[in-house]
C-alpha cells in the first residue's frame, strides 16, 4: 500500500492577456509573492536529441539545468552544474548526474543554442477560509530575448498541496471560466515557435510518396530532391564545426544521391546522368580528409583501450598531429565549401532534380519504378549470392571488399524504396543484411584502419616509441581483422540461405516480361 | 526512519506545543517529517489549519494504514506533513483489543510510511491506554515535557513503573523540562535534582513563554512566526539534541 504518493500532479494552464491571480480573490485569499525574472537560453541538438528524449536543457545564470519536458513546458528539475565555460558535448559536463543523462541523449552530436527567453514569474499561494494554503500558484509570463519585449504567452502552473486536491480543482475550475485554457503550447514551445525553431524530428531515410506505378524519372526526383535537401541542412553545422555528425551525414547524403542515379539506369539522359555523379563524387572527395581524420580522433579512446598502458603514451603523439591536421582540413573544407563553386555544383545539381527542370527523353523515364526498382533489386541479390557463393577462408580480401561495395548498393535501393514492399518482411530482409554489413564494416574498418596507421608511420618516421605504440595497434587490428572475418560467414549464411532467399524471390522477382 | 513520540500522563504539559514545533524544527533540518495527531482534541491539527480527518473504517491493519494514508495533508511548509486528529480514534482501544499482537499493530502500520519520511512524530492524549501502549512499542522514543513541580517526579515515577511492569526498555523515555520559569526556586531546585534519577533526561529546556500561548492566535508553530524568539532556539536546539540522539 505504502505511504504518501510523493508525485503531484501539476495543472498547466495557458491564460489570456490581462487578467492576473488576483481574480481568485473574491473566493479565496491570495498571497502574492514579488516578482522574479530570468533569462534562460536554451539548448539541443541539430536532431533535438533532447527534446525528443523528453528533456530542456537551459542555462542561466552561469549554470545548466536540465529539466524534464512536459509537452511544451519545462518541467521538474533533474541536475545542474555551475559551468564558466560553454559545453558543447556531454564530456564536456562535470557532474556524473549530467553527464550520464546527456550522453544517451547526446552521442555525438553538440548542443547549439536554439532560443532565448525572459521568463516573469509571480509565485502565489492560495488559502482557503481558515486559511491553510490548498495550493501554490506560479504565474508566469514569456517573452522573446533578454529584455522586457511583447508577452508572447501568458501561462499558469497550479500546484496543489497534497490532500487539497479537490480545492485546487476549484480553483482550476474558477480560471478556466474565466478564460483558462488547459491545452496549448506551453511556453518553451511558443518561445520555439516565435524564433522559428520549431522542433522536428531529422532523418536521414525520409518518406518519398512513392507509389509502384509512380514513373521512375519522377521517384528518382522526388528521392534526389529529398536527399539534397537533407544534406543541405546539415552544411551550416560543417561550416560551424558544431559535430562530426554534420559531416558525417553530408556525405552519406551526396554517396546516396550519387548511387540512386546508378542503381536505376536510363532515367535520365545517360550524359546527364555521368554529369551529375561526377559533381557528387568531387563534392564528397573535397571532404574525404577531414572525415577520416574524424573517425581516428574518435576511435582515440577505443585505440588506447586496446593497448597495455605502458604503450599508450606513445599514441598520444600521434592523436596530436591528427587534432593538428584537423584544424587545418577544417579550415580548408570550410572555404571550399563556402566557395561560390561549390554553392554553384550544389545549386546546378538541385535544379536538375528539381520536378520544373525539363529533360530530353530516356528509355527507362516513363516506367512504373515498382517493376524497374524490384528487377534492380532482385538482380542484385543474386549477384551477392553469387560473390558469397565464391568466398571461402582463402579468398583475397579484395572478393570480401567487393562484397561490401554491393551490399551496401543493395541497401541504398532498398531503403530507398521500402515503402513500396511490405514492412514486416522488409524489415527481417534489411536486419538480415544489416548484420552482415556489420560483419563486412568490422572486417573492413580493422583492414583500412592497419594501413592508415601504417602510413602515418611511414611519412613520421618518428621515434622509436611511436612505431611500438602503432605496431601494437596495428597486431591487435589485424587480429580483430581476422576475428571478423570469420564471422562474416555466419552472416551470409543468414542473408544467402534459403528462407531469405525465397523472401527476396517472392518479393521482388518480376513475371518474365518481354 | 524514526518513531518520536510527545506524551505525558498529565495534561496541559506542553506535549502539543513540542509535537507541532518539533515537526517544524525537523523539515528545518531538512527531515521529511509526517506529524501524526492522535489526540481527538485535535490541538496539533488546529495549529496547522487542517480540518479534522475524515472518518474512515478502521476494522484491521491494512484498513487502519489506508486510512491514514488518504487524511495526509501537506501542512504549508515544504517537507511537513500532517495526520489530522480524527474522533474515531476513541474507538482505536477497541479496535486494537480484537487483533492478535494487539500492542504491536501501530508499529506495523507506521512501517508503510517509511519510504516517504525521515521521522514520523505522534502527538498523544495525557492517559494510559492500549493506544498509548501501541504509540510506546512503535516509538523509537517517547518525548515527555515535565513542568518541575513537586507533582512532576511522581507523575514521571508512575510512567516509568508502567515500563517496568509491561518489559518496555525505559531508555526510551526521554523527558525534558517544560515551561521553566528560572526564576521559580522551586523550578530550580526540582531541575536540580529530578535528572539524577533519570539518566535519559535531555539537556535542553524550554522556557515558559507568552510567544508559545500565542500559537492559537496565529494558527501555526511558534517557529513559522517568531523564528528568531528564545523558546523558538529552545525548540530548535531540542531537535538538535534529539537527532543527535537518533543519530543521522
Ligand atoms: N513553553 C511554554 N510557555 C508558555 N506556555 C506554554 C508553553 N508550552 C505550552 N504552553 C501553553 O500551555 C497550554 C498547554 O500546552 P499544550 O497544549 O502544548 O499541552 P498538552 O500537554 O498538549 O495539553 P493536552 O494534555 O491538553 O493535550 C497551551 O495553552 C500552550 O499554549
Ligand atoms: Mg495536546
Amino acid at each position: 500500500m505504502g505511504g504518501r504518493v510523493q508525485n503531484k500532479e501539476s495543472v498547466r494552464l495557458t491564460l489570456p492577456g490581462g487578467f492576473g491571480p488576483e481574480c481568485l480573490q473574491e473566493e479565496w485569499d491570495v498571497d502574492i509573492h514579488p516578482q522574479e525574472s530570468q533569462t534562460l537560453a536554451f539548448w539541443d541538438t541539430f536532431e533535438w536529441g533532447l527534446w525528443f528524449g523528453g528533456h530542456i536543457l537551459y542555462s542561466s545564470g552561469g549554470a545548466y539545468h536540465l529539466c524534464a519536458r512536459e509537452g511544451g513546458w519545462l518541467g521538474a528539475a533533474l541536475c545542474e552544474e555551475r559551468a564558466g565555460t560553454r559545453r558543447r558535448f556531454w564530456r564536456d559536463f562535470e557532474t556524473g548526474a549530467m553527464r550520464a543523462r546527456l550522453e544517451r541523449m547526446l552521442g555525438l552530436r553538440g548542443l547549439a543554442p536554439v532560443a532565448e527567453g525572459t521568463f516573469r514569474l509571480r509565485r502565489c499561494d492560495v488559502r482557503n477560509s481558515v486559511g491553510k494554503i490548498v495550493c501554490r500558484l506560479e504565474w508566469s509570463s514569456v517573452s522573446a530575448g533578454k529584455r522586457r519585449d511583447e508577452d508572447l504567452l501568458h501561462s499558469c502552473r497550479v500546484l496543489p498541496l497534497f490532500g487539497y486536491e479537490a480545492e485546487t480543482a476549484r480553483v482550476v475550475e474558477h480560471l478556466v471560466r474565466r478564460g483558462a485554457r488547459t491545452s496549448g503550447d506551453g511556453p518553451v514551445e511558443t518561445l520555439l515557435r516565435h524564433v522559428g525553431r520549431v522542433p522536428r524530428k531529422y532523418t536521414l531515410r525520409p518518406v518519398f510518396g512513392l507509389e509502384m506505378d509512380t514513373p521512375a524519372r519522377e521517384a528518382l526526383g522526388r528521392i534526389v530532391c529529398a536527399i539534397l535537401e537533407i544534406a543541405e541542412r546539415n552544411v551550416p553545422g560543417i561550416v560551424n564545426d558544431l559535430d562530426t555528425e554534420f559531416l558525417h551525414d553530408y556525405r552519406i547524403c551526396l554517396r546516396k544521391a550519387r548511387s540512386v542515379l546508378s542503381l536505376v539506369k536510363d532515367v535520365y539522359p545517360a550524359e546527364d546522368t555521368r554529369r551529375m555523379r561526377k559533381i557528387l563524387g568531387d563534392l564528397a572527395r573535397q571532404t574525404n580528409r577531414l572525415r577520416d581524420l574524424d573517425v581516428y580522433l574518435l576511435a582515440r579512446d577505443e585505440y588506447m583501450g586496446l593497448l597495455p598502458p605502458v604503450l599508450r603514451p606513445a599514441l598520444e603523439g600521434m592523436f596530436r598531429d591528427f587534432s593538428t591536421e584537423r584544424e587545418r582540413e577544417v579550415r580548408r573544407t570550410v572555404s571550399k565549401m563556402r566557395a561560390a563553386s561549390t554553392r554553384r555544383l550544389l545549386r546546378e545539381v538541385a535544379e536538375y532534380f528539381s520536378p520544373e527542370t525539363h529533360h530530353e527523353p530516356s528509355p527507362a523515364a516513363g516506367l512504373p519504378v515498382g517493376a524497374l526498382v524490384f528487377r534492380r533489386i532482385y538482380k542484385r541479390y543474386l549477384k551477392i549470392r553469387g560473390i558469397a557463393a565464391g568466398i571461402g577462408a582463402e579468398t583475397p580480401d579484395e572478393a570480401v571488399h567487393r562484397l561490401r561495395i554491393e551490399c551496401k548498393r543493395l541497401r541504398y535501393l532498398m531503403e530507398f524504396f521500402a515503402e513500396l514492399f511490405p514492412k514486416e518482411e522488409g524489415a527481417e530482409m534489411l536486419r538480415l543484411l544489416r548484420r552482415l554489413q556489420n560483419r563486412l564494416g568490422e572486417f573492413n574498418d580493422a583492414l583500412v584502419q592497419q594501413r592508415s596507421l601504417m602510413n602515418y608511420w611511414e611519412q613520421k618516421r618518428s621515434g622509436s616509441k611511436i612505431a611500438l605504440g602503432v605496431g601494437g595497434l596495428v597486431a591487435v587490428l589485424y587480429r580483430r581483422q581476422q576475428q571478423a572475418r570469420g564471422l562474416i560467414d555466419e552472416a551470409l549464411e543468414g542473408f544467402c540461405g534459403g528462407s531469405t532467399a525465397a523472401a527476396f524471390k517472392h518479393t521482388f522477382k518480376q513475371p518474365v516480361s518481354n | 526512519m524514526k518513531i518520536l513520540s510527545s506524551y505525558s500522563i498529565k495534561g496541559g504539559v506542553g506535549k502539543t506545543a513540542l509535537a507541532v514545533n518539533l515537526a517544524f524544527a525537523l523539515r528545518e533540518a531538512g527531515r521529511r517529517t509526517l506529524l501524526l495527531d492522535l489526540d481527538p482534541q485535535g490541538a496539533a491539527t488546529f495549529y496547522f489549519r487542517v480540518a479534522s480527518a475524515e472518518k474512515f473504517r478502521m476494522r484491521d491493519a491494512d484498513s487502519l494504514a489506508e486510512g491514514l494514508r488518504r487524511n495526509i495533508r501537506e501542512s504549508d511548509f515544504p517537507g511537513l506533513d500532517i495526520i489530522p486528529s480524527n474522533l474515531g480514534y476513541r474507538h482505536f482501544d477497541i479496535l486494537l483489543d480484537g487483533m492478535a499482537k494487539r500492542r504491536k499493530q501501530l508499529r506495523k502500520v507506521l512501517e508503510e510510511f517509511k519510504p516517504d519520511y525521515d521521522v514520523i512524530l505522534m502527538d498523544c492524549p495525557p492517559n494510559i491506554t492500549l493506544l498509548s501502549e501501541n504509540v510506546f512499542r512503535a516509538s523509537d522514543a517517547i518525548l515527555v515535557p515535565v513542568i518541575p513541580t513537586v507533582l512532576s517526579r511522581r507523575t514521571l515515577d508512575q510512567l516509568a513503573g508502567f515500563f517496568r511492569d509491561e518489559d518496555l526498555p525505559d531508555g526510551m523515555l526521554r523527558p525534558f523540562f517544560s515551561m521553566v520559569q528560572k526564576r521559580n526556586r522551586m523550578h530550580r531546585e526540582i531541575m536540580d535534582d529530578l535528572p539524577v534519577s533519570y539518566p535519559g533526561f535531555l539537556k535542553t529546556v524550554i522556557p515558559f513563554s507568552a510567544d508559545v500561548e500565542k500559537m492559537g492566535l496565529h494558527r501555526m508553530p511558534l517557529l513559522a512566526y517568531s523564528h528568531a524568539s528564545t523558546a523558538a532556539m529552545a525548540y530548535r536546539a531540542l531537535c538538535g539534541e534529539i537527532l543527535s540522539l537518533a543519530g543521522p
